[in-house]
């Protein structure tokens, strides 16, 4: 790509230590943000999701937290260099979030109004009563009926739904440049998670921002991402676009992933089950981390990891073995087998 | 035609909405308004709809681990609703339930050999200690977890082999129907069809029953036979999985399919967003409950409620459009 990137990240290391040991939650990361694009960012559940897009906010928990090693370019500047002054400006000005559970993140004692009003004049030079108008507009514009009546009511008063659209105005608020949104539609149901995320697609082309969309349902990946970045254990395992990757995932795990998830569209008797269960960072495998799952693992692969490749014109993948895994596809074979109720 | 296993007929379950000093009841939740529907033996129904919407108390009312505030409950042609304590107890046995989380319905403080071998001491299906605990190997063994697991701790184990334990446990007493609460909601992505494969191997192999409780449309449609959607309290639709999937009939069913992402960024869906949230069903609205959020309703919908019945073979549904 040729545009200068928002964000670079660079061989990102975020450790936490704890009694039983280091966790290396975040272990060698890599990837960039363009602007006004979408990256898409899957993986299971404790794969450092979570804790890359609260290192680049610098809100890492320390301790037991930090970060250990890389870079965070945002617009030329190395996040991590900056003091806690100097990243008070940038986050919720420049680099806004929303979380998973609205009501953590909001604070109950206070009105919504309050809340969205403080956030603004933090950053922008407003008097109260100008704030007030901004934040009421900022509610209808994420679909809040009523916003002049609902600006004063507390948290709990909304349901989730209303309270994800909250979080939302209060993060666009003072135009950010990027907005992280770490599983902002995991606590939603279905049909409020569809408006949620249409809410999402057209304030980003009205505002001209770019995401970081975290999730782990490959269903809200493929709809929302430009590119995509798949972690496993710490790590990103494959890097590319959005219909690349869907196309022609070449990393097992990618692989395993489409495939255990049952496709509307399509009836398989048997699901492709990943076998085993993602392995605690107190204690990866040698090699490559997905070597104790994976069914193409021989030789290198427990000695060595492999490192994120470039295999064609940008599709980045981290395995030794993926021109094999193209060979089985090709013979539209599968990967993973089960051994089912044995008796 | 296989045999119905269960026959549900007009259940109701009401929860009182308690204020004041004197706690006196002021309203009702109504989680279950009057559903009725029939699972036949050997197959999976599933039972789908949105957080709230009275899934998990369909299923523990069936099971009276809550009691019924109407309706009966027929299992092999005995009403359940009508049963004393012992005869509860027995039928306890052909009817086993797996719940959502597998972190919170395991007893941490009990070993893997005496969860699953608990409901075979209740039942008295073990002669001795010896006898329990080669029943407790077999079972084990059947779900994919080896007999070296027995002597530890849930703790020890991932979230999909806690739920294997819960399946364990639910089929140590040789069942007929098993109600899935969501069994495998609370699991990573990739461990989620490992439980889903062991499910339907089960089945095959037992012969089992399932009421399949879910809210992830995918899931149901893979596993299911016919499928039951459920909207604030009532069964809007009911059908053969693939009618349903392929020909749904109630506004709700089609918004509810339309708004599924899918892992197909080729795929642009055309999406019917509703508008709202699902109403409290302490006060659901009038008429037809999805009324204020349906884009097809019209003229009766607000003051006279649907009937749920059939339109064409099995395909039962409550909408005023589909007596237009
Ligand atoms: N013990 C209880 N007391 C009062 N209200 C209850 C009780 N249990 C459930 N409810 C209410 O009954 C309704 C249905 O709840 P239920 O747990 O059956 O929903 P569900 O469809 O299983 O939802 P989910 O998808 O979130 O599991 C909800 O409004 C819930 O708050
Ligand atoms: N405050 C903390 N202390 C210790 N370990 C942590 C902390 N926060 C996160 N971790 C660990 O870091 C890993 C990655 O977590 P996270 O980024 O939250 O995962 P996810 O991909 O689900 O968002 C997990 O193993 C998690 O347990
Ligand atoms: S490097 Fe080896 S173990 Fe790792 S994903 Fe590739 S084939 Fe599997
Ligand atoms: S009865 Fe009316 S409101 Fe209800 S689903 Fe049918 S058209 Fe919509
Ligand atoms: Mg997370
Ligand atoms: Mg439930």
């Amino acid at each position: 790509m040729s545009k200068e990137a928002l964000v670079e990240v660079k061989n990102l290391k975020t450790y936490f230590y704890t009694e039983e040991g280091v966790v290396k939650a975040v272990d060698g990361v890599d990837y960039e943000i363009y602007p006004g694009e979408t990256l898409g960012i899957v993986g299971e559940s404790g794969c450092g999701k979570s804790v890359t897009s609260l290192s680049i906010m610098r809100l890492v928990e320390s301790p037991p937290g930090r970060i250990e090693a890389g870079e965070i370019n945002f617009k030329g500047t190395d996040l991590t260099k900056l003091s806690e002054k100097e990243m008070r400006k940038i986050r919720g000005n420049d680099i806004s979030m929303i979380f998973q559970e609205p009501m953590t993140s909001l604070n109950p004692v206070y009105t919504v109004g309050d809340q969205i009003i403080e956030a603004i004049m933090l950053h922008k030079q407003v008097k109260r009563k100008e704030a007030r108008r901004q934040a009421i507009e900022m509610l209808q514009k994420v679909g809040i009926p009523l916003p002049e009546q609902r600006v004063d009511e507390y948290p709990h008063q909304l349901s989730g739904g209303m309270r994800q659209r909250v979080m939302i105005a209060m993060a666009l608020s003072c135009d950010p440049q990027l907005l992280i949104a770490d599983e902002p539609t995991t606590a939603l149901d279905v049909t409020i998670q569809a408006q949620i995320l249409e809410l999402m697609n057209s304030l980003k082309e009205s505002y001209g921002m770019a995401i970081m969309m975290i999730t782990h349902d490959l269903g809200v990946i493929a709809e929302v991402s430009d590119r995509v970045a798949v972690m496993y254990a710490g790590k990103v395992v494959e890097y590319t676009d959005v219909d690349t990757l869907f196309d022609d995932p070449k990393h097992p795990y990618t692989w395993g992933l489409m495939n255990s998830i049952p496709k509307l569209d399509k009836d398989v008797d048997r699901l492709e089950a990943i076998p085993g269960s993602v392995p605690s960072p107190l204690n990866f495998p040698e090699g490559c981390k997905f070597n104790t799952r994976c069914p193409l693992a021989e030789g290198k692969c427990f000695d060595v990891e492999p490192p994120l490749e470039d295999t064609d014109g940008g599709h980045m993948v981290r395995c030794w073995r993926y021109e094999h895994l193209e060979e089985i596809k090709k013979r539209g074979e599968r990967i993973y087998e089960d051994r089912g109720v044995q008796k | 035609m296989a045999e119905n296993l269960l026959e549900v007929k007009n259940l109701k379950k009401y929860f009182p909405v308690k204020a004041g000093i004197f706690k006196r009841t002021v309203a009702h939740v109504k989680a279950v308004d009057d559903i009725s529907f029939v699972v036949e033996e050997g197959e999976t129904l599933g039972l789908v709809g949105e957080s709230g919407c009275g899934k998990s108390t369909t299923g523990r009312t069936i099971l009276r681990l809550l009691e019924a505030t109407a309706g009966e409950v027929i299992f092999e042609g005995k009403n359940v609703m009508d049963l004393d304590k012992k005869e509860m107890r027995a039928i306890r046995r052909d009817m086993q339930i797996i719940f959502q989380d597998p972190y919170a319905s395991l007893n941490p403080r009990m070993t893997v050999a005496d969860i699953v071998g608990e409901p075979l001491d209740i039942h008295n299906l073990a002669k001795n200690k010896k006898e329990r605990n080669e029943k407790v190997r077999e079972i084990l063994e059947n779900v994919g977890l080896g007999a070296e697991y027995m002597n530890r701790y849930p703790h020890e184990f991932s979230g999909g082999q806690r739920q294997r334990i819960g399946v364990a446990r639910a089929l140590a007493v040789d069942p007929k129907l098993i109600i899935a609460d969501e069994p495998v909601s609370a699991l990573d992505v990739s461990v989620q069809a490992q439980v889903v494969n062991l499910l339907q191997d089960l089945q095959k192999e037992y012969g089992l029953t399932y009421l399949f409780i879910a809210h992830d449309l995918s899931v149901v449609k893979h596993i299911s036979d016919r499928v039951a959607v459920m909207y604030l309290g009532k069964l809007v639709e009911l059908t053969d999985k693939k009618e349903l999937f392929d020909n749904p009939m109630h506004p709700y069913t089609q918004s509810l399919l339309s708004a599924i992402p899918e892992a197909d960024p080729k795929k642009k869906k055309d999406r019917i967003i509703l508008e709202g949230d699902v109403p409290s069903p302490v006060d659901p609205p009038s008429g037809c409950r999805f009324h204020p959020r349906c884009p097809k309703a019209f003229e009766p919908c607000p003051v006279k409620e649907p009937e749920f019945k059939e339109y064409g073979d099995g395909h039962y549904a409550a909408c005023h459009l589909l007596d237009q």
